[in-house]
C-alpha cells in the first residue's frame, strides 16, 4: 500500500461514516481498513461523532398506532415461527377436536364473503402455548367457512387468533373491540393485520368484564367506534 | 406475557437481542419501547412526512425482528445499530421517491428547511440532554461544515452529489465533512 493510497482512503473516512460514499466505495474502503491500523484508529476516533448525529433530532412521540401495527406483525410472525418449530397438535388437530366436541353455530354472512358472524361454542382444551408461558385456562372457539377464530384466555388477558381472513382492502386494518355489558370499546393495542396466509392475532390485555370480543375491518389508523359489521364476534363466558 | 415483559425490562439492550433472535415477543416489545420514538423521529427528520416516517420505522423494526439474532456487538451499541438501519431505510425511501427527479434541481438550503418543517402537529418535543448537547455542537459548527454533514447524513446524498449541488470541488466537501466531525468529536470530549 502506497502512502498515496493511504491518504486517499483516509480522506474518505468521514464520508464513510456519514453514509456518503459512492456505491461500491464502502467495500473497497473496508478492505483497506482491514490492513491499515492508522485508518482504523482515525475511524474509531471519528465514529462517535457520526453516531451522535441521529441523537440530535428533535424527539417526537411515535404514534400509538405505529406500535400497535408493529407488534401485531411481530406477534403473527412469532406465532408462525412457534407453529413451525413445534411438534405439538396443529390447528387442524385442534379444529377437528373442537368439531367433535363443541357445539358451534354459524351466523349469516354479511356483506363480502369474509364477513362472518361467529356465534362461538365454548370449550376447555388442555394445551400449552409452547413458549414457556402459563397454560391457557379457557379456549373459546368458533369457525366458519371463511374465517375461523380462536380465543385463548390467560389470566386477565386473552389472545384472539383468526385464520382465513381475506377480502381486506390495502387501506384497511383489523380492529379488535370488546363488549362489556352494552358498551363497545376499542381494545387496547387494537389494530392488527393478517399475514399473507390470512392469519391474524390480537392480544386483549384486559379481559375483565368482557362479554364478547369482536373484530371489524376499519380504515388504516383505526376508528373510534366500529364502522362496519363484525367479521367475527366471539362471546366470552366470565 | 406481563411477567416475561417484566423480566425483559431488566435486561440491557445487548441482552435483549439474543432473545429477539429467538422470537421473544416481550423482549422485542421492550426494545421497541426503548427506541421506537427516536427511530420514528429520525425517520421523520429524513423523510419529512408522517406516513412515510411510520412506514420506514415499521419496516426497520420488523427487519430487526426478523434478523435480531444477527446483531454484532462489534458494530456499536444496539441503539446506534438500530438508528443506522432506520437511517438507511429512510434514505432508501427518499431515493425511491425521487429516483425520476433530477437531484441537481434541489437547492441545498431549501431542501434542509423543507425537511425541518413539515407537519408540526405531532411534534411533542421530548428533548433530552444528549440531543440538546449534540444540537448545540452542530449549531456551533460553521454553516458550510454543518451543511455538508446534514446533507450527507439526513439528506442521503453522496459526497459527489453534494459537491455538484453546492458547486464545490469534491475535495472541499471531503474536507468540510472531516472538519465538522472533528469539531463534534472534540466537543464531545470537552463535555464528557
Amino acid at each position: 500500500m502506497s502512502e498515496r493510497d493511504h491518504e486517499h482512503w483516509r480522506e474518505e473516512l468521514p464520508a464513510y461514516l456519514l453514509g456518503a460514499l459512492e456505491p461500491g466505495q464502502a467495500a473497497e474502503l473496508e478492505r483497506h481498513l482491514a490492513g491499515c491500523e492508522d485508518c482504523r484508529v482515525d475511524l474509531a476516533w471519528l465514529r462517535p461523532a457520526a453516531r451522535l448525529l441521529p441523537e440530535s433530532v428533535e424527539c417526537l412521540e411515535a404514534p400509538r398506532q405505529l406500535r400497535t401495527r408493529i407488534m401485531a406483525e411481530v406477534r403473527v410472525e412469532a406465532e408462525g415461527s412457534r407453529a413451525g418449530r413445534s411438534g405439538r397438535r396443529s390447528f387442524g388437530d385442534f379444529w377437528r377436536w373442537i368439531g367433535d366436541r363443541s357445539p358451534v353455530s354459524l351466523g349469516p354472512a354479511i356483506g363480502f364473503a369474509a364477513i362472518v358472524l361467529i356465534s362461538a361454542g365454548i370449550a376447555a382444551y388442555a394445551t400449552r402455548d409452547g413458549d414457556g408461558g402459563s397454560a391457557p385456562t379457557t379456549v373459546v372457539a368458533g369457525k366458519a367457512p371463511k374465517v375461523t377464530a380462536k380465543m385463548v384466555r390467560e389470566g386477565d388477558s386473552g389472545t384472539l387468533r383468526l385464520a382465513n381472513v381475506s377480502g381486506l382492502k390495502a387501506d384497511e386494518v383489523l380492529q379488535a373491540w370488546v363488549r362489556r355489558g352494552e358498551r363497545i370499546e376499542s381494545a387496547e393495542a387494537s389494530l392488527f393485520v393478517p399475514d399473507c396466509h390470512g392469519a391474524a392475532i390480537a392480544v386483549i390485555e384486559d379481559m375483565q368484564g368482557v362479554n364478547a370480543v369482536m373484530v371489524t375491518a376499519e380504515p388504516r389508523g383505526g376508528s373510534d367506534s366500529p364502522t362496519s359489521d363484525p367479521l367475527v364476534s366471539v362471546p366470552v363466558r366470565q | 406475557m406481563r411477567k416475561r415483559r417484566g423480566s425483559a425490562e431488566r435486561l440491557a439492550d445487548e441482552e435483549l437481542m439474543p432473545l429477539i433472535g429467538k422470537k421473544d415477543v416481550a423482549a422485542f416489545e421492550v426494545f421497541y419501547d426503548r427506541h421506537g420514538a427516536i427511530a420514528y423521529s429520525l425517520a421523520y427528520r429524513i423523510v419529512g412526512e408522517r406516513t412515510a416516517a411510520e412506514d420506514v420505522t415499521q419496516e426497520a423494526f420488523v427487519s430487526i425482528w426478523r434478523s435480531g439474532g444477527r446483531y454484532d456487538r462489534s458494530r456499536g451499541s444496539v441503539r446506534s445499530w438500530t438508528l443506522g438501519i432506520v437511517r438507511n431505510r429512510a434514505v432508501d425511501s427518499l431515493r425511491g421517491k425521487s429516483a425520476s427527479a433530477p437531484k441537481l434541481a434541489f437547492d441545498a438550503d431549501a431542501l434542509l428547511e423543507q425537511r425541518e418543517s413539515g407537519d408540526r402537529t405531532d411534534r411533542d418535543a421530548l428533548r433530552r440532554e444528549t440531543a440538546d448537547e449534540v444540537r448545540e455542537a452542530l449549531d456551533q459548527l460553521p454553516g458550510e461544515q454543518s451543511k455538508v454533514i446534514q446533507l450527507a447524513y439526513f439528506g442521503g446524498f453522496s459526497q459527489s452529489e453534494i459537491a455538484t449541488m453546492l458547486s464545490l470541488p469534491l475535495g472541499t466537501v471531503k474536507g468540510r465533512m472531516r472538519l465538522g466531525l472533528e469539531k463534534i468529536r472534540t466537543e464531545m470530549v470537552r463535555l464528557a
